[in-house]
């Protein structure tokens, strides 16, 4: 069980359900015909009152956990298998995208599914299936992939001990989206776009909005069984602007999973506006840079995708093995003043209790004090690395098996302040905002600038526009030559085949070389 | 059950589509076989127009009461939507071209032909280079069925089969990691080139292992189909779409019929081409395809249109509408992008060289600005040219506007290549000449 029968019959009181609505739920979620769901409302109705059949979503949730355990038993009974995996999920998404007082996208979606996982004779197989009555056809298909792929395999794929969890994860929220009226959304979508529009230079605004309610289950031949209350929500602005200089485009990107519809309370329509203003009026008045090697300070948000990009991807582990972080760990390869992690953060769009193996989140500490320490595992490579899960297999959907991604990563705070980055450069880039960026296995990274600014004699001069800055990471690391006591986090997305929510940042930093600005002059 | 006419109680014009999708798979990892999988996933997606205001229903699954949950669904969207006065309407019924038959044996191909093609792959370049890793790659086949109908009697149903095969090989020689060297394959038929992919990826690693300075400065670039093909995507592609010359977001808004690139610039969608991977008839919104030249001898022909904004412009569809799966949007975007190709071969190309640099792929090519075509990207893995020999490989950034480059072409290879990651087309290997790089490999 996962809840107890206390807290049940506690739920039970908020959550009432009709005897049509149960037997809706129940065909929705088993796709049985409507006289077998009749039957099985009653069979796990709790109320004395046969007409009025009372049944919490919660307690349905726990008798579908017991199925799926039941069919995980029947696995491991009828299998060869070291190891049986069911993800299951069932998310409903609200998607808008309001482009110039239009809105084209406005959409509900509901995704139901399994992701089944098979480790058989040493080697993995997987399937999907979106249909309830096919989950033990699935697990046979995963299993005839695990025997397919482990034929031809010499060294057998092990898994790292964890321990069994049987948990529910709650979500922080205090306000979910599933609680906003989808009038107040777009409301507030509407609020946004006209401040956004106040600017005379901007010709086209375009804004799209996503959140998600649902419920994520993973059951494993383990014994472990964690049910997720999964709630997220997502903003991306895209502005674009002329004026007599030329045009320029901007990005804004906001999300949390902590942090319910309360969020719009400090990222507010009027912030969020005058943030991406900034952004586009630095690019319009933006000189191009001067390309080649300078002396770089770079604000929290670039701090963030360096750290992400440039050092996070090599430290995931199955790229840190054919990357040159694979034979520096345990050395000093920065400064002893630069520290690095992936951890959980306030806010950080990355945060969650477990991953989706079952894993523990643990904070990984990667560099400390200037020496490579730790990387980014999942059970697979934790057992290659002997080392224990630290909860970073991350899977986008059921669709898709986990793999090792990146949650929160950041840089740890320094001593100095904003003045003292600044002082005795006498030309070089301050570099604020980015506009993606992209990682390679020889360490050579890169990230494109959406507001930056020329350093003179150590003041902020013009700002400058359309740039990038490159480096070869291990090279770069050295160069840094002091770290900011601020800190800033920015919330986006990364792609590795698969999407996941992930957030960046750290203190300011500095950069005395290592660090190629690409520009047009 | 009739689902359109179930949708018409509720709006005044609907659309119905469903994609049935399978994916065979296997994986390869560190020289070994990873992960083989298989997936099985439908999607059903309802959009309907109720007084102009728009509703979109997306779920898993085509069974009949989710279908019609989601219709209701769609409706109750559409109530809560502004009205869109610019809305013209669905697609008209069409006349469609001849579907090409799939190949039947590459649909039923089993998992251990892919396992088998990535092994043997394997086996060869390790045998051939003892320093290389196979470090990641995947060989698969995906079928698609999709059916899209309206209630303006537009109902067309397709299918795809493809099979594709990529590596992605470093090699390490103590702590020196080369670059990621990537290639791949893309077919409609079991047929993979397998024996070209492997020659292609050594032949580089072998160059990879010298890491050369780049020099700051102009300087010769041959860019490789794929190098092309993503920087197209991020930087050109996006102007030449209907929907952002409406809005005044295209710096090609006001150019057609104007020779914007250099004359040796060809440039058209094309479903059809020999070469391409699907042929389809109609886009997702059922508007049957067509081919639609884009550049002519550098002159701009025409923009890409989906149903909404050819209608707004009142030019109609080119059939370039593309649907989101996740979120039923429409968005516009080519099918098979082809760039014509040139006489030379890229061999005498390079040996025309005498000081320059051939890249293989970008860095951050994602990161540019659409809006106004600049980019500012890394060249990773990119190789020295001198004297016509390549000498080893470099990193450096490469810095421009897209206009301003694609008016600097020299040449264009005789030899096109299919191009299914980083953006989709059939390119040649392209040199351009006085083009702004920043060294990295010192």
């Amino acid at each position: 069980m996962l809840v107890s029968p206390k807290e049940l019959r506690r739920r039970e009181k908020v959550v009432k359900l009709s005897e049509r609505k149960i037997r809706w739920i129940v065909r929705l979620y088993r796709d049985v015909s409507t006289k077998e769901a009749k039957k099985y409302s009653y069979s796990t109705q709790s109320s004395r009152n046969r007409k009025t059949q009372i049944l919490s979503l919660d307690t349905f949730l726990v008798i579908f956990v017991g199925d799926l355990s039941s069919i995980i038993k029947w696995a491991e009974s009828t299998l060869d298998a070291e190891y049986v995996e069911i993800r299951f999920e069932d998310i409903e998404r609200f998607h808008t995208r309001l482009r110039d007082r239009t809105f084209h996208t406005f959409t509900s979606s509901h995704s139901h599914g399994y992701g089944i996982r098979v480790l058989a004779q040493g080697a993995w197989g997987f399937s999907t299936t979106t249909k309830d009555r096919e989950v033990k056809d699935a697990i046979l298909d995963a299993y005839k992939m695990a025997k397919v792929s482990s034929n031809s395999r010499e060294e057998k794929i092990q898994l790292a001990e964890i321990d069994a969890i049987e948990d529910e994860v709650n979500s922080k929220m205090q306000i979910k989206p599933g609680e906003i009226s989808v009038e107040d959304k777009i409301e507030r979508m509407k609020n946004l776009e006209k401040l956004l529009k106040e600017d005379k230079n901007v010709v086209s605004s375009d804004i799209r909005y996503e959140d998600a309610t649902g419920t994520k289950i993973l059951v494993t031949s383990e014994g472990t069984e964690i049910r997720w209350d999964v709630n997220y929500i997502w903003q991306y602005v895209w502005l674009t602007g002329k004026n007599e200089r030329g045009r320029a485009a901007v990005r804004d990107e906001i999300g949390s999973v902590d942090k319910g519809w309360e969020i719009f309370q400090e990222e507010s329509e009027e912030i969020v506006a005058e943030r991406a203003h900034k952004k586009l009026h630095s690019q319009l008045m933006g000189v191009y840079p001067k390309r080649g090697e300078y002396p770089i300070v770079a604000a929290p948000i670039i701090v963030g995708i360096i750290a992400h990009e440039a050092l996070g991807h090599l430290a995931e582990a199955d790229l840190t093995i054919n990357s040159p972080f694979h034979a520096l760990i345990g050395k000093q390869i920065a400064p002893e003043y630069v520290s690095m992690s992936d951890r959980i953060v306030e806010g950080g769009f990355g945060n969650d209790i477990y991953d989706d193996e079952g894993s523990k989140v643990r904070d990984v500490h990667i560099i400390e004090k200037g020496i490579l320490k730790d990387i980014m595992l999942n059970r697979e490579y934790a057992f290659k690395y002997c080392r224990k899960p630290n909860g970073h297999a991350r899977a986008e959907n059921y669709s898709v098996p986990p793999i090792i991604r990146m949650r929160n990563t950041v840089f740890e705070r320094g001593d100095h302040s904003f003045e003292e980055l600044l002082e005795g450069i006498k030309f070089g880039y301050y570099l604020v905002d980015f506009r993606g960026g992209q990682a390679e296995l020889n360490s050579s990274f890169q990230v494109g600038v959406q507001e930056g600014y020329v350093i003179r004699n150590g003041e902020i001069a013009e700002s400058i526009k359309d740039t990038s800055i490159s480096g070869i990471a291990i090279e770069a690391l050295k160069k840094i030559s002091a770290v900011g006591k601020d800190f800033g986090l920015e919330m986006g997305r990364c792609g590795k085949g698969q999407t996941a929510y992930v957030s960046s940042g750290g203190p300011h930093l500095r950069f005395d070389c290592g660090i190629v600005v690409g520009g047009q002059r | 059950m009739n689902f359109i006419k179930f949708g018409e109680k509720y709006f005044d014009e609907v659309e119905i589509s469903t994609y049935r999708k399978r994916e065979i798979r296997a994986e390869i990892e560190l020289n070994q076989i990873s992960m083989s999988s298989i997936s099985r996933k439908t999607k059903t997606v309802i959009r309907g127009i109720s007084d102009k205001r728009l509703g979109i229903y997306v779920v898993d699954g085509d069974g009949e009461e989710k279908i019609k949950d989601g219709i209701e669904k769609a409706y109750k969207m559409a109530k809560m939507n502004r009205r869109d006065e610019r809305w013209v309407s669905l697609p008209q019924k069409q006349s469609y071209g001849k579907r090409t038959e799939i190949n039947e044996d590459l649909k039923e191909r089993e998992p251990e032909f892919f396992v088998n093609i990535l092994l043997d792959s394997a086996k060869r370049i390790l045998r051939e280079d003892a320093n290389a890793v196979v470090a990641g790659g995947e060989s698969g086949s995906e079928w698609v069925e999709s059916m899209v109908m309206n209630s303006h009697a537009v109902e067309v149903s397709q299918e795809n089969v493809a099979a594709y095969f990529y590596l992605y090989v470093v090699g390490r020689k103590g702590n020196q990691v080369t670059p990621g060297i990537f290639d791949m394959d893309v077919r409609r038929d079991a047929n993979l080139d397998t024996d070209y992919i492997v020659s292609s990826l050594l032949s580089k690693l072998k160059k990879a292992y010298n890491v050369v300075p780049s020099k700051d400065g102009e300087s010769t670039v041959i860019l490789e189909p794929f190098a092309l093909s993503e920087l197209i995507e991020y930087t050109l592609l996006p102007s030449l779409k209907g929907d952002r010359k409406v809005k005044g977001t295209s710096y090609l808004q006001d150019k057609l019929g104007e020779r914007v690139l250099n004359e040796s610039i060809n440039l058209l969608d094309d479903p059809w081409h020999p070469l391409g991977v699907e042929r389809i008839i109609a886009d997702d919104e059922g508007v049957a395809s067509r081919r639609t030249e884009i550049f002519r001898k550098g002159k701009l022909e025409g923009f890409l249109w989906d149903n909404y904004w050819g209608g707004i412009e009142g030019v109609g569809s080119t059939g370039n509408g593309y649907r989101n799966l996740k979120t039923g949007g429409i968005n516009i975007a080519p099918h098979n992008l082809v760039l014509e190709p040139g006489n030379q071969k890229v061999e005498d190309i390079i040996s025309g060289i005498k000081e320059g640099y051939l890249v293989s792929l970008l860095q951050g090519a994602h990161s540019s600005n659409p809006d106004t075509g600049d980019f500012s990207v890394v060249a990773n893995p990119a190789f020295k040219i001198e004297n016509g020999e390549i000498v080893g490989s470099t990193v450096f950034m490469l810095s421009g506007n897209i206009m301003s480059l694609l008016n600097h072409v020299e040449e264009l290879s005789s030899e096109q290549r299919k191009v299914y990651a980083l953006g989709r087309g059939i390119f040649p290997y392209v040199k351009f000449y006085d083009v702004k790089i920043a060294s990295v490999s010192k």
